[in-house]
């Protein structure tokens, strides 16, 4: 323990934090800025069919886990998984925000210690963050698990919005968060989450893949993953693609196709969509130049006006806009919290990253705020802040020298069980 | 080679050679040297202080100056010194928080020679000190509304008073509703209080520690009326936007009626005090600029009226004859020349009033003469003035009344004949007011 620390507060004792989303799952060492790796929450799942080829990989690699009651094989991570694989099946073990399928659960955590972290998992404390409507139950389980199984010298559990706060050095915050499957307005009074007033909805990033994957499919585009093409030519704008089918293994599964063509979904997205800073306008948007998009196998055209209206899906709803979304958490809280609410709503989430989504809901908050409240947006500018904004907030907390008492050791977690996560991690 | 030294050929000291014994000496002369200057806590890195001091507040050298330090060759000295402390250790050592309550043992980096003391967060570890009763106390002290609050909502009060640190709203969002029904923040704080308050009265505790008085119905009141603020419609909001912009207006117009019949009092007390005003007008003047910069900040209405009132002032009624004294001889009839400042207009009106009063224009300049026809043209002048506000007056007057009665058909606006004036006014002595806003 040096003075410098002192002086600054911090205290790095080997803490591991982990942030698991519905579309990844983000882990590295507290005190570090970025995780160490962001690891997909789906695992393939495949058959224990002796495939000779499969086999030796099997056996060499260590994050394909066999149990000996369970012959099937789980494949973690993006090389393992996205290799396209007879009968293979995309499964996630997210639910709703919270941890659903234990066990395919246990298989990413294995991998991450084994191949992420590379070190055992009784030397590391762990930080996890979880959703601010996680239930008892998924708490206990998860604390269980953690001291039971993994041996993990200490533990805790964060509410994701607080350490999302705690990112953007606010400790009361409205934090609006945009993942995969869902967006919510959390409000983070002085570090604690005010439960009753937390507003969620289903539209998030996939809700986007989905209506982009209608309206691409309406306009007769053929979405084929980059794994079906073997060659591509060159062709001019919109003209019919040419290019040759690879050699595929045969039974590949819904399941797997869906989540390749969500990824190249989610590409489109990333590059093609945008957000009016007002509600959608036709003749604005068609006075915006129009971005260019190829798709894998070759075709490629420009995008005006649909880059806009698809993105507006998530705002323009009466409910579950995110403007309303906020205003509606707002209101909830009680009317002395409202006005330093107003004054730092954090952005956070990847679905943020959407080009206009941080203008378009303070345009959209501003309007439904009473008129002389002062709005103040705090998002991060770097994607990667913003991505992983809870994993950030994480890696402060569990590297602060007054954060060390807060631990559950597993001393107490002996003494009085997983009860006491409910008390200790409020 | 490099040396600009070398290019001129001028003989270069010999860099002295880095022993041992010369570098410390050399150490603990900067050492010295910078002792005076550099207040830096130990620990904190060099490049997080030089953000908040400069070494010696200076501005930076333009040029790298290390030579100039009179070290020597800086670099390599730089370079050397490094390695001359010895490394101190660190190691990944266990430590004790005595902020915890299960001596639970975790490691962190630690220098070896730094000595085990307490952990030094530890002492960040401060806690709140709720206070808590016992069943007896409860029952003779604390029963005081039994239906509001009972011993189980009493407890479940002061435990999450103690976990959360009395953040009331915190704590009345992790109230159990289920079992103990629902609480607002202001009922948690004051039945905390009042516990609180008849704990400490009941234990005769020092009186210096003030209980605190909790008045919960200024509170809820408080809050009814900030909920209501927050909760007002974007309609409510406009009406009442709206609103407040008519009362402005309104008050606007009322100030502009109390400043027109002001305006109409002066002009007539003018006319009484010609003479006063010939000495004042540079006074006057002073004013009236003052008035019209005013004027400009709050017209809702421009009025023809107005802008002619206001012109009659801007021009200062009447004229302003130049005395001639101390000018040296002159002749008398320069007494009654017109003075040069005055206005185009003023000059046309005051030749087509002496026509028609049939009065000679430049009547012999004996002295009295000279004083009466010069008080005869300014008062010419202020008749010119109030004729054509009177006409301006007239004229709105009658297109009010237009208006009344093309808004309200059928009706006729009487116009009390006192307001009527007596004979018709002679338009063609001065043309209605020039000025801007005559058209408006
Ligand atoms: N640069 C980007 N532009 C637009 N959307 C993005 C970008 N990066 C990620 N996303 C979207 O963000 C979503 C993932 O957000 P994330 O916060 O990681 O979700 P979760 O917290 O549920 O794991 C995906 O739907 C992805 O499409």
């Amino acid at each position: 323990m040096s003075a410098g620390n002192m002086l600054y507060g911090g205290d790095e004792i080997g803490a591991l934090v982990f942030d698991p989303g519905h579309h990844s799952l983000r882990v590295g060492y507290a005190q570090e800025d970025t995780p160490k790796a962001e690891i997909p929450s789906v695992v393939g799942v495949g058959p224990s069919a002796p495939d000779t080829n499969m086999d030796i990989e099997t056996k060499t690699d260590n994050n394909i886990t066999q149990n000996n009651a369970d012959t099937r094989k789980y494949y973690v991570d993006t090389t393992y998984v996205n290799v396209p694989r007879t009968q293979m099946e995309i499964q996630t073990y997210m639910k709703d925000g919270m941890i659903d399928n234990w066990d395919l659960f246990e298989k990413v955590i294995d991998y991450t210690y084994a191949k992420v972290i590379q070190s055992d998992p009784e030397y590391h404390p762990v930080l996890f963050s979880e959703a601010s409507w996680n239930v008892r139950n998924n708490r206990e389980k998860l604390t269980e698990l953690m001291f039971e199984k993994y041996n993990v010298p200490a533990f805790y559990l964060v509410k994701n919005a607080v350490l999302a706060a705690f990112s953007s050095g606010r400790a009361t915050a409205l934090v609006v968060d945009s993942g995969a499957t869902h967006t919510s307005a959390v409000p983070v009074h002085e570090g604690y989450v005010l439960s009753q007033a937390v507003v969620k909805s289903p539209l998030g990033g996939d809700y986007l893949s989905m209506q982009c994957r209608q309206h691409l499919e309406k306009q007769g585009i053929d979405l084929s993953p980059a794994y079906k093409i073997a060659s591509k030519d060159v062709v001019k704008e919109r003209d019919n693609a040419r290019f040759t089918l690879r050699k595929l293994p045969e039974n590949l599964t819904q399941s797997w196709q869906n989540y390749m063509l969500k990824s190249l979904l989610q590409d489109f997205q990333m590059n093609i969509l945008q957000v009016l800073e007002n509600p959608y306008d036709e003749r604005v948007a068609a006075q915006i130049p129009s971005v260019h998009y190829e798709f894998p196998n070759g075709y490629h055209q420009e995008f005006g006006s649909e880059r806009f209206k698809l993105a507006e899906s998530l705002f323009d709803h009466a409910m579950l806009g995110a403007g309303q979304l906020a205003s509606t958490s707002v209101g909830m809280c009680d009317a002395d919290v409202r006005l330093s609410l107003f004054g730092s709503v954090v952005v956070t989430g990847g679905n943020t990253l959407l080009q206009g989504f941080p203008e378009r809901l303070n345009r959209d908050l501003q309007l439904r705020a009473p008129s002389n409240t002062r709005l103040k947006m705090i998002s991060a500018n770097g994607s990667v802040e913003r991505r992983f904004g809870a994993w950030i907030g994480g890696s402060i907390l569990a590297s602060i020298g007054t954060f060390q008492q807060m631990w559950i050791s597993s001393q107490e977690y002996e003494e009085s069980g997983k009860g006491q996560v409910e008390r200790k991690c409020p | 080679m490099a040396d600009v030294r070398d290019i001129l050929d001028i003989e270069r000291a010999n860099t002295p050679e880095v022993t041992r014994e010369s570098f410390l000496v050399q150490k603990r002369r900067n050492f010295e040297k910078a002792k005076g200057v550099s207040k830096r806590p130990e620990g904190m890195h060099r490049e997080v202080f030089a953000l908040l001091y400069n070494d010696n507040k200076d501005a930076p050298p333009l040029l790298p100056t290390d030579t100039a330090l009179g070290i020597g060759a800086g670099y390599k000295q730089a370079k050397a010194r490094l390695g001359m402390k010895k490394v101190r250790k660190w190691e990944w050592a266990p430590f004790n928080n005595p902020a915890r309550t299960d001596g639970a043992v975790f490691h962190h980096w630690r220098r070896t020679t730094d000595d085990q003391k307490d952990y030094p967060f530890a002492k960040f570890n401060k806690q709140l000190q709720i206070p808590t009763y016992t069943m007896t106390e409860y029952n003779t002290h604390l029963r005081t509304n039994v239906q509001k609050w009972n011993k189980a909502q009493t407890d479940h009060l002061f435990d999450l008073a103690k976990r959360f640190d009395l953040r009331f709203i915190v704590m009345a969002d992790r109230w159990d509703r289920a079992q103990h029904g629902v609480k607002s923040v202001e009922d948690l704080k004051e039945r905390y209080y009042e516990v609180v308050g008849l704990l400490a009265k009941a234990k005769g505790q020092n009186s210096d520690k003030k209980s605190y008085a909790f008045d919960a119905e200024h509170e809820r009141k408080r809050k009814d009326q900030l909920k209501k603020l927050f909760e007002r419609t974007t309609q409510q909001v406009e009406e009442e936007q709206m609103l407040l912009n008519e009362l402005k207006k309104i008050e606007a117009r009322k100030k502009e009626r109390e400043r027109k019949t002001q305006d109409l009092q002066k002009l007539i007390s003018q006319a009484d005090q010609q003479s006063d005003v010939a000495t004042n007008v540079q006074s006057a003047r002073k004013y009236e600029k003052k008035l019209v910069k005013k004027k400009l900040h709050h017209q809702p209405r421009p009025s023809k009226v107005d802008s002619v009132v206001n012109a009659i002032e801007i021009g200062g009624s009447g004229i302003k004859f130049s005395d001639l004294r101390g000018s040296g001889v002159s002749l008398r009839s320069q007494k009654m020349k017109l003075p040069a400042n005055i206005g185009q207009r003023k000059v046309k009106a005051l030749e087509q009033a002496i026509q028609e009063f049939k009065v000679d224009p430049s009547p012999p300049p004996t002295e009295e003469i000279c004083n009466a026809f010069n008080e005869l043209r300014s008062d010419m002048v202020l008749l010119c003035e109030l004729r054509t506000a009177l006409s301006t007056c007239v004229y709105e007057m009658e297109s009010l009344k237009h208006q009344y009665e093309a808004a309200c058909p059928g009706k006729t606006l009487n116009i009390p004949p006192s307001l009527i004036p007596a004979e018709p006014i002679k338009e063609e002595i001065i043309e209605p007011g020039t000025s801007a806003s005559t058209n408006a």
